[in-house]
């Protein structure tokens, strides 16, 4: 018997059985939690038919109460998701800090709250793909035809609210373009003085230049979002059945266009 | 000799790398010594470096304090970090905080609380601190107080005292906490006769009569005097959140606003301590898109900007400390909205107009 040969022999077995064991632990890491959100989220609302969602109704238009009754985008977008995944939806009112506490503590199986997404919950909760993307966004007046982007907006006077993250994202674009940044307290005066002439743009919240579009006109958003502040909605990590259920539901609603008649109704 | 050389190169790469891991991290240059340039020298913010792990962020937070123009800082030192057991004290932490804050001219208010669990019952809270251990304290703050003599000439003694949380989960008890304040204020002077003792801000608070979750302030400072307090401090702090209200908007005992201050200062009066000064050591407005008690961004700032100028108007008030400069982590709740620059030590807005406004701009 060769004994080099032996041991080389030996050692591949060993590698073989470290890649192995490696492999085994890769795959149990990934399978468990679906196997047991299969075993206990998912089969859970399976025998009770009912999803329960958490939710701060105090941000319309996404989220609050009339005449007793939940209504808002959110409201609705929670609906029609149950629907389609074919469950009851119950809310579970809650206060805004409140919501992923909970979450985790099995109050609920889903937040659906204007909920910006957060890089670093990512390992305590899973998030969907995008509900609604609230970032910054350019708007002029409807008549305006010469600015279509960002670029610009050189030597032009820009409103932005003043302190909020349009006037950040103001200030780090008027370094690199240079215009007249114009603060405005409040995102209601910041584009009623782009109606009035007083600005030729204004760098605003989506949610405020969807609110202002629909109640009173008069301007439009140009180009891609500034920013990107997406909302999403948040499930357990140990509900991956549920959330592929509604991240399969979102994409067929985005495709038939229902978020977008969503924002029709509760914007405009 | 080729399995002989491989084994040579692994044991020296192991003892590199065991260097590498031994060797002492680089200190921070305190740098030359710097003085705040502003034109309102009543200016201060928290700091909150007591969880802040890194040497140069403590730093940098404390230049970038300067460069805003803020002369004054609260910080707070836990007893129970610096005294883990009896008599046993860790001070380099703390002296990092003081001696960087020293050296880019600031004056540092100290905040001293948080029980050691040496002095403290199984089971309760850092808040803890039955009469028993008031002794304890009392040492801490004289062994404090004879550490930083002639580097920190302001203390605080406890916080919030009148919220039961404060008061690890007990009723609140006024008269106690004088006692408290007394042994810390004699201990205080016996280390250092320069140093001053300021009682605890209270927290603005509407609490009904009997509630088991604290007593207004107003009420709880009466109670203070009708202990005997007057004898056991030299400056009052006091807390002055402004909630939804403007910071010009009138005092009244049952609202919650900035000039509330004002109501505090009159309990002193009344008590015939109107020769103190007091220092707002904890105070702003809050711009989280959601909290029922936040405001607009804009209007934080201009509120932040007018208080401060307020406060260069009453001659009663050493100083205004804002809450709070930066922390070190994310809450991930309304409390990052407090702060004026981001974890990333990227300043917020309401950063570049106070500093504007401090530098004169």
């Amino acid at each position: 018997m060769d004994w080099g040969d032996s041991l080389m022999q030996r050692r591949r077995v060993l590698l073989i059985a470290l890649a192995l064991l490696l492999v085994m632990g890769v795959a149990m890491r990934v399978l468990l939690p679906a196997i047991r959100g299969g075993e206990t989220t998912w089969a859970r609302l399976q025998q009770e038919g009912v999803l329960r969602v958490g939710l701060d109704p105090s941000f319309p238009p996404f989220e609050y109460e009339e005449e007793g009754s939940l209504v808002g985008y959110d409201v609705d977008l929670a609906r029609e998701l149950g629907h389609r995944i074919g469950l009851q939806v119950q809310f579970v009112s809650l206060g805004f800090d409140g919501l992923y506490d909970g979450l985790k503590a099995g109050k609920y199986d889903a937040i659906i709250s204007a909920l910006p997404y957060d890089p670093r919950l990512t390992q305590d909760v899973a998030y969907s793909w995008v509900t609604f993307n609230a970032g910054q966004r350019l708007v002029v007046r409807e008549d305006e035809e010469e600015i279509k982007r960002v670029e610009d907006l050189r030597g032009k006077r820009v409103a932005v609210e003043w302190g909020s993250a349009g006037d950040v994202e103001g200030r780090r674009l008027d370094k690199r373009i240079g215009f007249e940044r114009v603060p405005y307290l409040t995102p209601q005066e910041e584009l009623e003085a782009l109606r009035g002439g007083e600005v030729e743009a204004a760098i605003v919240d989506a949610v405020s230049a969807y609110g202002f579009m629909g109640a009173e006109g008069g301007v439009k958003m140009v180009g891609l979002p500034v920013t990107d502040e997406p909302y999403v909605i948040a499930v357990r990590l140990d509900s991956p059945v549920l959330l592929r259920e509604i991240n399969f539901a979102l994409k067929a609603i985005e495709e038939e266009r229902v978020l977008e008649e969503l924002k029709e109704k509760w914007f405009y | 000799m080729p399995r002989r050389n491989l084994a040579l190169s692994l044991i020296l790469v192991a003892l590199a790398l065991l260097l590498v891991r031994s060797a002492p991290v680089p200190p921070v240059e305190l740098g030359t010594q710097r003085v705040v340039r502003t034109v309102n020298p009543k200016m201060g913010i928290h700091t909150r470096l007591t969880d802040e792990v890194e040497e140069w962020k403590i730093k940098r937070t404390l230049e970038m304090v300067r460069e805003m123009g803020a002369p004054w800082i609260v910080e707070y030192f836990p007893w129970g970090y610096i005294e883990p057991r009896k008599s046993h004290f860790r001070w380099d932490h703390a002296e990092a905080v003081v001696n960087h804050a020293r050296r880019q001219g600031l004056t540092i208010i100290a905040r001293i609380d948080f029980v050691p669990q040496w002095a403290r019952p199984e089971g309760t809270t850092f808040r803890y601190l039955d009469e028993a251990h008031y002794v304890d304290y009392g040492d801490f703050i004289h062994a404090f107080v004879e550490h930083f003599k002639g580097q920190i000439r302001y203390i605080i003694v406890w916080n919030e005292p009148n919220l039961s949380f404060e008061w690890g989960y007990r009723p609140v008890d006024p008269a106690s906490y004088t006692r408290l304040l007394q042994i810390a204020y004699t201990r205080a002077k016996e280390a250092d006769p320069r140093v001053q003792v300021m009682a605890a801000g209270l927290a603005p608070t509407l609490a009904p009569p009997g509630s088991e979750w604290g007593m207004t302030d107003l009420e709880y400072l009466q109670r203070m005097y009708d202990a005997g307090a007057r004898d056991t401090f030299d400056l009052l702090a006091i807390h002055a959140y402004g909630w939804r209200s403007p910071p010009d908007e009138p005092p009244a005992p049952d609202a919650i606003n900035f000039r509330r201050a004002e109501l505090i200062r009159q309990v002193m009066i009344r008590n015939g301590d109107g020769d103190k000064k007091a220092i707002i050591t904890e105070a702003g407005w809050n711009d989280h898109p959601r909290w029922t008690k936040a405001v607009r961004p804009g209007e934080r700032i201009a509120y932040t900007l007018r208080a401060y100028q307020m406060a260069l108007e009453w001659d009663w008030c050493q100083a205004l400390v804002m809450w709070a400069f930066r922390l070190p982590w994310p809450t991930y709740t309304y409390q990052d909205y407090f702060t004026f620059v981001a974890v990333d030590f990227v300043p917020k807005p309401i950063y570049e107009e106070v500093q504007a406004y401090g530098l004169g701009g």
